[in-house]
């Protein structure tokens, strides 16, 4: 099972200067490098927010999930952040499993996008 | 039962993730189970490509799957240097951080979908055997 990954700066009002990044298939350990390799030019932008659209996303492994926690990395250490939408509930689970994991500090928000779009929104009118 | 012998590349790896998935499919294992499988076998392949066989193309390792009445058994043999990765896992965990991935978060995933997960060295060959046992066993 291949990997498509679709780049888009939104449109959407609410989302502000947020990429999202869709990502439909398999992100497993054939797949991620190609998603680093995309995302490397993303990253330096001064992009701060990326937007994980998982909806069509059917597998993944740890190898997809160290790509993620690097793009988060990168984010916070600018005061960004990753958020993670749609996901399937196997794809959930995973997460879930490694969010569990002692000392792991890294899909600690990674959750819904409602508290996600407020922070973003209540940053945007404080910094206005 | 199916076997398979594999060059060591993550190409490879998600064909043999593939094999499972249709074999899996055929002996009517449900797309739950099928998943977990198909990801412990994701995790320990991608392990024996980057470290049994340390990245060479021209390593081979092989998989084999069972479908048992109430199991499905995957075993994973490879020449590489004697590597437990069950017990390699727990120190991984210890070292990380809270923000630098740590290289445990595979077989976690692997110890988290298998029922059993078995180490042996035999003959020369690292020898890793997973086992999900089925909820509603038909033989």
């Amino acid at each position: 099972m291949p990997l498509d990954i679709q780049i888009k700066k939104s449109l959407d009002a609410a989302r502000f200067d947020a990429v999202t990044v869709e990502l439909t298939g398999s992100l497993d350990t054939a797949t991620a490098p190609e998603l680093e390799r995309q995302l490397a030019p993303v990253l330096d932008t001064p992009v701060t927010d990326l937007i994980f659209d998982l909806a069509g996303l059917e597998f993944i492994s740890s190898a997809g999930l160290r790509v993620f926690a690097n793009a988060r990395k990168t984010l916070k250490a600018r005061s960004g952040q990753a958020a993670f939408v749609n996901m399937r509930p196997q794809i959930q689970e995973v997460f879930e499993i490694i969010k569990s994991l002692p000392g792991v500090g890294i899909f600690k928000s990674f959750a819904e996008m409602d508290e996600y779009l407020a922070a973003r929104q209540a940053r945007h009118k404080g910094g206005a | 039962m199916k076997s398979l012998e594999l060059q060591a590349i993550p190409e490879e790896v998600m064909h043999c993730v593939d094999q499972l998935r249709a074999y899996g499919r055929e002996h009517g294992i449900d797309d739950k189970a099928l998943f977990g499988l198909s990801l412990a076998l994701e995790e320990c392949g991608a392990n024996i490509v980057h470290h049994a066989c340390g990245g060479q193309a021209h390593e081979k390792f092989r998989v084999s799957f069972q479908r048992t009445a109430d199991a499905v058994v995957i075993e994973l043999r490879d020449r590489g240097p004697a590597f437990d990765p069950t017990s390699a896992a727990a120190r991984e965990l210890d070292d990380a951080d809270g923000e630098r991935p740590p290289g445990g978060w595979g077989i976690h995933l692997v110890r988290h979908y298998m029922d059993e997960v078995h180490y042996a060295r035999e003959g020369g060959e690292n020898v890793l055997r997973l086992v999900k046992r089925l909820q509603s066993a038909t033989t």
